[in-house]
């Protein structure tokens, strides 16, 4: 019974495994549907998902604002880049 | 005639960009020194194609396109590296029948997203889980986020199949969830 019920509604691991694919790729039609019948009986996947989702959100914005990194003294690292400048210029 | 290359100043675009320039190549490599070194291949490699630039974009996009490349390179070099794929990374959350532990189910979020965004203590500890995370896996996702790019160019890009790739992103989603989950939620 249960392995009928992971054939026609996939197994969690599969789900998730979905639900990380359509992020990135279109999903087939089966797949597609499959997947929206897990999730209407399956909260823990739907939780995963929404928790994924978020969590590319906030990579993504992340990513696009990085905190500026403090503690890394720039200045002397600044000028041995303009001497550095200076010399390929000057070859 | 006016040299191209007199439209660009670099010394002054090392005082005006260094330092965000580092951060963020810091925030993508997670290591102050190979960001310098990054940066500092940038400039360099700004330096012999300054003559190259037609002033299309701004020297700042110019100098992050170059910057980009470099990382992208950088990770490159690493995925070459095969891809760990042991089959016992699932064990942790899934039942052989592939059915969730239970004390591993997701439960709901419940913090409200947009304030979550913002949350320097959340983002800490992504950025933390992130590097935590083994090396193929993490690169999977900063890749992603890296490039912004769309899943089968970032295949291309790295000479992997789309199956390989999204099997990476989800051991390492799977794991970055429950990093947070214990770090954050539970901790808190």
């Amino acid at each position: 019974m249960k392995k009928l019920m992971h054939w026609l509604f996939l197994s969690c691991l599969k789900a998730t495994e979905l639900i990380e694919k359509k992020i990135y790729f279109k999903l087939s039609l089966r797949e597609r549907m499959q997947l929206e019948v897990h999730k209407m009986m399956c909260d823990a996947c739907s939780n995963y998902e929404k928790d994924s989702l978020l969590i590319d959100k906030a990579l993504q914005k992340q990513s696009a604002v990085p905190p500026v990194i403090k503690g890394i003294d720039l200045k002397a690292f600044e000028q041995s880049l303009i001497k550095k400048l200076d010399d390929v210029d000057k070859v | 005639m006016k040299d191209k290359k007199t439209h660009i100043n670099l010394a002054e675009l090392v005082r005006l960009h260094t330092e965000e320039m580092v951060s963020w190549a810091y925030y993508k490599v997670s290591d102050s020194e190979l960001a310098k070194d990054l940066v500092q291949d940038t400039f360099l490699a700004a330096s012999e194609k300054a003559g190259n630039f037609r002033g299309d974009s701004s020297p700042k996009t110019w100098l992050y396109s170059i910057l980009n490349f470099k990382i992208i390179d950088f990770y490159r070099a690493k995925v070459k590296k095969p891809v760990n794929m042991d089959g016992d990374s699932f064990s942790k959350f899934f039942t052989s029948d592939g059915e969730w532990i239970k004390d591993k189910r997701p439960h709901a979020w419940i913090e409200e997203e947009i304030h979550l965004l913002d949350d320097e203590g959340f983002n800490k500890i992504l950025k933390l889980c992130l590097d935590a995370l083994p090396d193929n896996w993490g690169l999977a996702i900063k890749l992603k986020f890296l490039l912004s790019k769309k899943g089968d160019e970032i295949c291309e890009e790295l000479g992997i199949t789309p199956t390989n790739f999204w099997q990476i992103i989800h051991r390492a989603k799977m794991q970055l969830r429950e990093c947070i989950d214990i770090n954050w939620y539970k901790g808190n």
